[in-house]
């Protein structure tokens, strides 16, 4: 298999080939955890620590893996590092891990991770897969966020926490200050975000076919 | 080396390097998670007992959690030495079996902290309590007063609601309506001692009545801790009546 090149990796993982916009992958953390951007965003580095540490453990012993068990071992691999980090949120972070509650776990779910085991560190040198993993974490990470930040503005007025639609609202003239689109907490809101992020997203990857008269 | 033969050590090498590692680190976190979950149980006492820190007005803080507020860990501690009293409760089987259909701890005993003022004297009384939620168990601990006639404070410690919706009932401005909610409808036998509205217009500090609000959006989640709340009080409320003079003489032995 062909060894692809840094800059190319980088590249289609952010954005030309990323996991959520084009793959599709990993949309049902995506629609659960994005209606509160700080919860995002420990869900975003715990995925990335998961994907590149996995990829490179699997890649530093693909040699020796034999062929029948090798999803096997991608699972236990995957596993142990988001135990791993469970572990180090709860005894760190405990109000976030609580927060969080069971999606940390379900980060093992996530297809993302088995996905790029299968299709990359199974096949490529251990720092290439690490960077793989790495930019897979961060390619699907800024996605999340960005819906996050947009559902967390719009369904709460909030930025982090604070309160900004508010002030904002009244600062122009509305008298009632910001009335919460509730519809953006709930499920929904993070189906046509997403919906709305791959369709803007397609549009400005995609080469234009020009149609000749 | 036969292929299969192989396979089979592999993966047992694979399986115990791996469950070492993860084994290591547990036992290394263990101390720290178990102080970090005494911690957070402590804050919840606290707060139910509406002991908060100097200074703080939770009215100030709605959207916060018990998390938020700038505790000492310190002064919680001479709290907890001076302030409660843990008193353990045999269970008949009678009790008993009421209390698993409630979905409450399974046990021969039961727990109940007894609440003091800066006195001595006795305050309240305060327990955990569990229930339905719309996505698994909430689990509460709830501070009634000594009368049992009002409740002083409720803290939510385990729900897996949705963030932003049934997840706010641990934020303070749901909590709050909670401190000197009227229990009278349990020892009149109400069918719904408490209820649950849309709006309040007064806090049940200034009005003591039967209601709490509602959270827009989190109907199930509310319908839950009403369930709850009417399903466990009812049971506690009971048993505490029938042990007062056991609890009292616990109490008042120990100080």
């Amino acid at each position: 298999m062909p060894t692809p090149k840094v800059p190319q990796i980088i590249k289609d993982d952010l954005w030309k080939n990323n996991p959520v916009t084009v793959q599709i992958l990993g949309i049902c953390s995506t629609l659960a955890v994005t209606n509160i951007f700080l919860n995002t965003m420990i869900m975003g580095l715990g995925l990335i620590f998961v994907t590149s540490f996995s990829a490179l453990t699997i890649s530093l012993i693909r040699r020796i893996i034999p062929e029948r068990v090798r999803m096997m071992v991608q699972v236990l691999v995957i596993s142990s590092f988001v135990v791993i980090v469970d572990i180090s949120l709860k005894s760190t972070v405990p109000e976030i891990s609580r927060a969080l509650g069971p999606y940390v776990g379900l980060i093992i779910t996530n297809c993302i991770i088995m996905g790029r085991m299968e299709a990359f560190a199974s096949n490529q040198p251990p720092g290439l897969s690490f960077l793989d993993g790495l930019m897979s974490g961060v390619g699907y990470a800024w996605i999340l966020l960005v819906i996050a930040f947009f559902r967390e503005l719009l369904g709460f007025g909030t930025v982090l926490g604070r309160q900004v639609m508010d002030p904002l609202m009244r600062a122009v003239g509305v008298s009632e200050g910001w009335t919460q689109w509730s519809f953006m907490i709930m499920a929904p809101g993070g189906f046509f975000m997403l919906a709305a992020f791959i369709w803007i997203a397609n549009n400005l990857s995609v080469s234009r076919v020009r149609h000749l008269k | 080396m036969n292929k299969g033969l192989y396979t089979v050590y592999f993966m047992v090498a694979v399986s115990i390097v791996f469950f070492a590692a993860l084994s290591v680190m547990n036992e290394l976190t263990r101390p720290q998670i178990r102080e970090n979950q005494e911690v957070q149980r402590l804050q919840s006492i606290l707060y139910a007992a509406d002991i908060l820190p100097e200074g703080i007005k939770e009215i100030d803080w709605p959207a916060a959690t018990t998390n938020d507020f700038p505790w000492d860990r310190e002064w919680m501690r001479r709290i907890k030495e001076t302030r409660f009293r843990e008193i353990r409760l045999p269970l008949d089987f009678i009790e008993k079996k009421s209390l698993d259909d409630r979905m409450t701890e399974l046990g021969d005993t039961l727990n109940i902290i007894a609440v003091l003022d800066e006195e001595g004297r006795l305050e309240g009384y305060g327990f955990p309590i569990h229930g339905k939620g719309l996505w698994g168990t909430i689990s509460a601990f709830v501070v009634l007063d000594r009368n049992l006639q009002a409740m002083i404070g409720i803290d939510f410690t385990e729900q897996m609601e949705t963030p932003g919706l049934g997840a706010r009932i641990t934020e303070n401005g749901f909590k709050y309506f909670f401190r000197g909610l009227d229990l009278s409808g349990f020892t009149k036998s109400m069918n719904y001692p408490i209820q649950m509205v849309r709006e309040k217009r007064a806090s049940n500090r200034e009005i003591s009545t039967r209601e709490i609000q509602s959270i827009t959006g989190a109907t199930q989640t509310c319908n839950g801790v009403l369930s709850m709340l009417n399903t466990n009080l009812d049971f506690y409320i009971r048993f505490i009546e029938a042990h007062e003079q056991e609890i009292e003489t616990i109490v008042l032995g120990a100080h």
